[in-house]
């Protein structure tokens, strides 16, 4: 009886002795209630890429403590909720289902660019805190890239019970929640999406792009011919920019460059 | 028989100690009224706390204490919980999002759905809460040493807490601040041992919540002009 008690006891403080040395925390889908605001007349694809929907953050606290935080589906969950309650109608994508084929306003895709986290013994104080710092890129109904917005949540917990697990979940939560008031809040002021409603497409596709340039070059071959005898003269041609097969268009437009055929909104970072 | 003595002789000191020393509290609770208060019966307060993105670190506990203290007893107002009224309006009670001061009370109740929905809760007052407990000072030493023949600990330590608490009462039917309540209360904890500590705790945040949540009562429900 004795030996069973102490090897109870010795079982129990390996235990808090290993979660002392580390933790491994996963969080589950959260909800967010149902925000009071009015729906914006969009249809909008929502593309959630396979590094955002398994994300996964591993980090060592002051050389001590190993934390690895799942953050599994709770991003893509909170994204399709989201989403879902800010715009008329949603269409999840796959990271590889192709946009061309839908008939949408907007297509928009999140990703996180950093994750951080503070525990007690780091920040002297009894809170867990998160940072998560998202970015949404807008694409238009062509699938240019039309606004890139990065926002950074935070959330912050009290420590309760013995480990760490509970409250630094809780403290993700709150960041995804702050990230959720802040999305609704800005997403329109920071990237304008609700200017692309029934915007017209402006891009065509990379084989329509590949037939245009061929064109172009043989009306240049024969103007030339024509030409000859005199100067040769360049013909500036301003091309449609890629379309989606050729990947998103990183586009940078400088105050005074407007012979651009489109631009990308640089939303402001909401600390 | 000198065992007998001697533990009596413990005892002794374990007494005079228990009777001469005592946890102290100083408390001082505060209002500041800017306008008139009154509830009707089926009116409703919540109490929030002020944002962290602000620097606020009111403690949960602390919130639900004094939710609890102001529903309590027969005169008890009706309060509807923090959780439950932030996520009826949500995204506009964030801690991002939660109007800083009254001005921005007009703007949030123009908001789709937002008048209704604290109309439909018959919200009358938001309190809001701002500040936290911390530990001042301490000092002292006390040690405890375990053997085969059994354990036991000797020394004195004593700690201070400081809980300082504001609570700005808001008023939405005329959308304007009603005043302020602050409870600043000062605890000192000892702990002498002699072979068993004798904890002395003085309780600085339930007191501060005892406190305030007394007179924030008095305060919503009292009318100093009738």
């Amino acid at each position: 009886m004795r030996a069973k008690i102490r090897s109870l006891i010795g079982g129990a403080l390996l235990a808090v002795l290993a979660t002392g040395c580390g933790s491994h925390v996963t969080l589950d889908p959260p909800t967010i209630p149902t925000p009071l605001i009015d729906k914006m007349p969009l249809s909008i694809a929502l593309r959630i890429p396979s590094e955002f929907e398994h994300f996964v953050h591993e980090d060592e606290v002051l050389g001590r403590e190993h934390w690895t935080i799942d953050l599994g589906r709770s991003n893509a969950a909170l994204f399709t909720q989201l989403l879902g309650f800010m715009f008329e109608e949603v269409t999840i994508l796959g990271p590889d289902d192709d946009a061309g084929i839908l008939s949408i306003d907007a297509l928009i895709e999140p990703s996180i660019d950093a994750f951080e986290f503070s525990v007690p013994s780091q920040s002297k104080t009894d809170t867990y805190a998160v940072w998560i710092r998202y970015r949404v890129k807008v694409y238009d109904s062509a699938g240019d890239l039309f606004a890139n917005w990065p926002l950074s949540a935070y959330g912050k917990s009290e420590q309760t019970g013995l480990t760490g697990e509970a409250p630094l979940k809780r403290a993700a939560v709150l960041a995804m929640r702050d990230a959720a008031a802040l999305m609704i809040m800005n997403l329109d002021k920071s990237t304008a999406i609700s200017s692309l409603k029934d915007r017209p497409a402006v891009a065509v596709s990379a084989a329509a792009q590949v037939e245009a340039e061929a064109e172009i070059e043989a009306e240049t071959e024969a103007i030339a011919e024509e030409q000859a005898p005199q100067t040769p003269q360049r013909r500036e041609v301003v091309l449609p920019p890629p379309g989606p097969v050729s990947g998103p268009a990183e586009l940078s437009m400088g105050p005074d460059d407007d012979d651009h055929s489109g631009s990308v909104l640089e939303g402001k970072d909401d600390e | 028989m000198s065992r007998c003595v001697q533990s009596s002789g413990r005892m002794l000191i374990v007494s005079a100690a228990c009777l001469t020393l005592s946890a102290c509290i100083t408390s001082r609770i505060e209002d500041a009224r800017e306008g008139m208060t009154g509830i009707e019966g089926d009116e409703a307060v919540v109490i929030l706390a002020k944002s962290y993105h602000l620097g606020n670190e009111t403690e949960d506990k602390y919130i639900n204490c004094i939710e609890d203290a102001l529903a309590r007893g027969s005169k008890g107002l009706r309060v509807i919980p923090h959780k439950q009224f932030v996520d009826s309006l949500f995204p506009w009670f964030e801690p991002r999002t939660a109007p800083a001061e009254t001005k921005g009370l007009p703007k949030l109740m123009g908001r789709p759905g937002v008048a209704e929905r604290i109309a439909d809760q018959n919200v009358r007052y938001i309190i809001w809460l701002d500040g936290d407990t911390d530990r001042v000072a301490g000092g002292g030493s006390l040690s405890c040493a375990a053997g085969p023949g059994g354990g036991g600990c000797f020394g004195f330590a004593w700690w201070t807490n400081d809980a300082d608490y504001n609570a700005s009462v808001w008023d939405l039917k005329g959308l304007e601040s009603a005043g302020t309540v602050t409870a600043d209360v000062s605890g000192t904890s000892f702990l002498p041992a002699l072979v068993i500590p004798i904890p002395l705790i003085a309780r600085a945040r339930a007191a501060a919540c005892k406190g305030l949540a007394q007179q924030l009562r008095t305060f919503i429900v009292d009318d100093p002009g009738v």
